[in-house]
């Protein structure tokens, strides 16, 4: 599959074959015994769980010491101190999700100042140039995954119907990314449908924020969400008021696939696929390590997931049995409150 | 009279007091500043292939970028929905409150107009297809702010100037790698337009390679780089685009070059050939002009080291030692961002240019310009012709 999206500063996507370590690589970068730490947003999530397996996975074939993973709780503050404080532990490279922007750029351009390899997941703090302030971005193709969804609530929407597209609020190159791509796909495909844009400040805001759009828009017909968790929170809100629409995102969250897979109101979901993801960065930085070139921005394409094939989608994404609702819903097995 | 002034600017709004400087003897002075968050500049590049867009606020710094495929062989109408398209977004997300103070545009040709007046008028010659489209009109009606045409090498040299490797170099080459080669220079700390906007196109220089006589663009530019490829992959001299062609992928530019970078014996000669090429023509500008800095820049020069190492090769050999005795040469880590920092630049550089500031500084704005308010109105005429599809309210894009 292509990558569909052009990097945060226009850069052509390099695919994950070109970062791929050789049986040289993993000799060198044993001998190198490199320590590095990683600093997420959370590690609460199954998406950050899988990322962080991804890499010590390949970490541990390279013999690269993980020595700390920090859990910033989405916190820009937090991310400023820790960063700030493994600095003094002088390891050879930190990967870091960037929380926000401004807030957190100059924080991270320390890192880089004091010799230390900066790899960044999914958000470059506007300002901050591949090269001189971090080695490489990785991330899923935001801009495909936008598109997947897109597609997959236009089959669902009569012609002039209104969606409502709740977008982050925070400046985050992910979601502005989904959010762009959702709108110019409709703007391009669908012309006859009329988008109504409302951003939430949190997961927890997003419910309200919908309804919100709703009462707003009584004629939205579908949601756009830029991402799982926050749109298993407007699956909720709208049932609880009694609707029942047709909503799309991004990420195939445990909650998100069982509502897919027994025909709720999510109707097609664009994952990412995280455990890759940390994959990827992992042997981008160990390629740093080790001095060779790599490229500015490395991007990993989504999958279009719908009922149909949730469950394969399931195991390829969390590398796990999918829940056992999604199997009862898909009929793998049988319903034990059936019988 | 400083301290008129001052109060004068500072009833209108045009500056605040900021921290306390350092003493000097006495009481600590009181700093002001100006209010960089008055107003926001809307900027974009357009390049055949890509479309960049970004908001800045008054000192240029981008609070957002975002770029994405687009063809500019398509109609300039579709390009410019686009445009207006992502323009609206961005001041929904960041400047919802803002006034509009300047918007800023490269194109992938030289703009000719643009010096003479304070204000662009109309939308000079810069593509063919684009003759006689009323692009800056519409784009001064639809914000209600004053539009700069630029040449992508102008706004990508001012990018690196301001944000980039040239941020401390007096005399900087910037060099732009792709289908074109082009050049931008910056002397004496400002860009160097020449008499029509036209300098720095390097690629139309006669250059020799064996038997062939063409220009730097058509032997050492991204279509030459593209052609040797895909023909080492057909003959197979190139086995790993030779893969690449069996696998059903495109063997391009960005292939061969990325394929160099991988170690590809026939990828490495295609852009030793192209780099040492442009390295000739660049040796000759350093040698007329003693740069501090030159940056390469473009796909082709970013995705590998190759291109860099054979243009530092020629130009250390065929440079007098007093040119290259302190010379750095480097490629840009800006990518595409360099074009958008570069055009809000421009925005900032053209207002607050004495001659424009004067008559609109005791308005507090620029939007109140004289000559800016009498262009408006002409732009709205001008507009009321453009197709109904282009009257569109734009959508969030």
């Amino acid at each position: 599959m292509t990558i569909s999206g052009l990097g945060p500063h226009g850069e052509r996507a390099a695919p994950p074959e070109r970062i791929a370590l050789l049986a040289d690589d993993i000799a060198a970068a044993r001998m190198g015994r490199f320590r590095v730490a990683i600093v997420l947003h959370t590690i609460a999530s199954d998406w950050a769980k899988q990322q962080i397996a991804g890499i010590m996975a390949t970490f541990g074939d390279c013999e690269t010491a993980v020595i700390e993973v920090v859990d910033c709780g989405f916190a820009p503050e937090a991310q400023v101190a820790a960063l700030d404080r493994l600095r003094g532990e002088k390891p050879d490279a930190i990967i870091s999700i960037p929380v926000a922007n401004s807030a957190v750029a100059n924080a991270h351009r320390r890192v880089s100042q004091a010799g230390i390899r900066l790899l960044l997941l999914d958000n470059v703090p506007t300002g901050l140039l591949p090269g001189s302030d971090y080695v490489a971005l990785v991330s899923a193709d935001n801009f495909g995954l936008g598109t997947i969804a897109a597609a997959f609530l236009a089959k669902r929407l009569a012609d002039g119907a209104a969606v409502g597209v709740l977008s982050y609020h925070a400046e985050f190159f992910a979601t502005n990314e989904r959010e762009i791509a959702f709108n110019k796909w409709m703007l391009t495909n669908r012309p006859d449908i009329r988008l109504h844009v409302r951003k939430f400040d949190s997961i927890q805001t997003a419910g309200t924020d919908a309804l919100a759009l709703l009462e707003r828009h009584d004629d939205i017909v579908g949601f756009f969400v830029v991402w799982d968790t926050p749109a298993m929170e407007v699956v909720k809100a709208l049932e609880r008021a009694g609707h029942h629409l047709q909503v799309t995102t991004v990420d195939l969250g445990r909650e998100a696939a069982i509502n897919l897979a027994s025909d709720g109101m999510i109707c097609g979901i664009a994952a990412q696929q995280p455990y890759l993801q940390g994959v990827a960065v992992a042997q981008t930085c160990v390629l740093a390590l080790l001095g060779r070139q790599t490229p500015d921005w490395v991007a990993l394409p989504g999958l279009a997931v719908s009922s149909d094939n949730v469950v394969e989608s399931f195991q390829k994404v969390w590398r796990k049995q999918a829940p056992r609702e999604v199997l009862v819903s898909a009929k793998l097995v049988k319903d034990p409150s059936a019988s | 009279m400083v301290a008129d002034r001052l109060a004068t600017l500072s009833e209108i709004g045009l500056i605040v007091e900021s921290e306390l400087g350092i003493a000097s003897g006495g009481r600590a002075p009181r700093l002001v500043r100006f209010r960089t968050d008055l107003g926001c500049v809307l900027v974009a590049t357009l390049d055949q292939s890509a479309l960049g867009v970004g908001i800045a606020d008054l000192s240029g710094r981008l609070f957002t970028e975002h770029h994405e495929a687009i063809d500019l062989g398509a109609d300039a109408a579709s390009t410019l929905q686009r445009i207006l398209a992502l323009f609206d977004w961005l001041i929904a997300k960041h400047a919802p409150d803002m006034p509009v103070w300047g918007m800023a545009v490269s194109v992938p040709g030289p703009v000719s107009e643009g010096d003479e007046k304070p204000f662009m008028e109309k939308t000079p010659s810069f593509l063919p297809a684009w003759e006689d489209f009323p692009f800056v009109e519409t784009l001064v009606d639809r914000f209600g702010a004053p539009v700069w045409l630029r040449s992508s090498i102008e706004t990508m040299t001012m990018g690196e100037r301001f944000a980039g490797a040239g941020q401390t170099a007096r005399n900087m080459l910037f060099i732009k790698v792709g289908k074109r080669i082009g050049a931008g220079l910056i002397f004496d700390g400002r860009l160097y337009r020449g008499a029509q906007g036209a300098s720095g196109l390097i690629g139309q220089m006669p250059v020799q390679a064996g038997d062939r006589a063409s220009t730097l663009d058509a032997l050492a530019g991204s279509d030459m780089i593209a052609r040797e490829g895909l023909a080492a992959a057909q003959s197979g001299k190139s086995p790993l685009l030779a893969d690449t062609l069996r696998r059903g992928g495109d063997v391009g530019a960005i292939e061969v070059s990325q394929a160099a970078q991988s170690g590809d014996p026939a990828s490495m000669e295609i852009l030793g050939i192209s780099g040492r090429m442009i390295g000739h023509s660049v040796a000759m500008l350093a040698n007329m002009l003693n740069p501090d800095l030159i940056i390469l820049s473009g796909t082709m020069a970013q995705t590998n080291d190759l291109l860099l190492a054979a243009v530092r090769e020629t130009v250390y050999g065929e440079s007098h030692p007093l040119v290259t005795r302190d010379l750095i040469i480097a490629k840009s880590q800006m990518s595409s961002s360099a074009g958008l920092v570069g055009a809000a630049m421009v925005v900032v550089e053209s207002l607050f240019e004495p001659g424009c500031l004067k008559d609109w500084i005791v308005h507090g704005t620029p939007l109140a310009h004289p000559v800016f308010l009498a262009l408006r109105t002409s732009c709205a005429t001008k507009r009321a012709s453009i197709t109904a599809e282009q009257d569109r309210p734009a959508i969030a894009p």
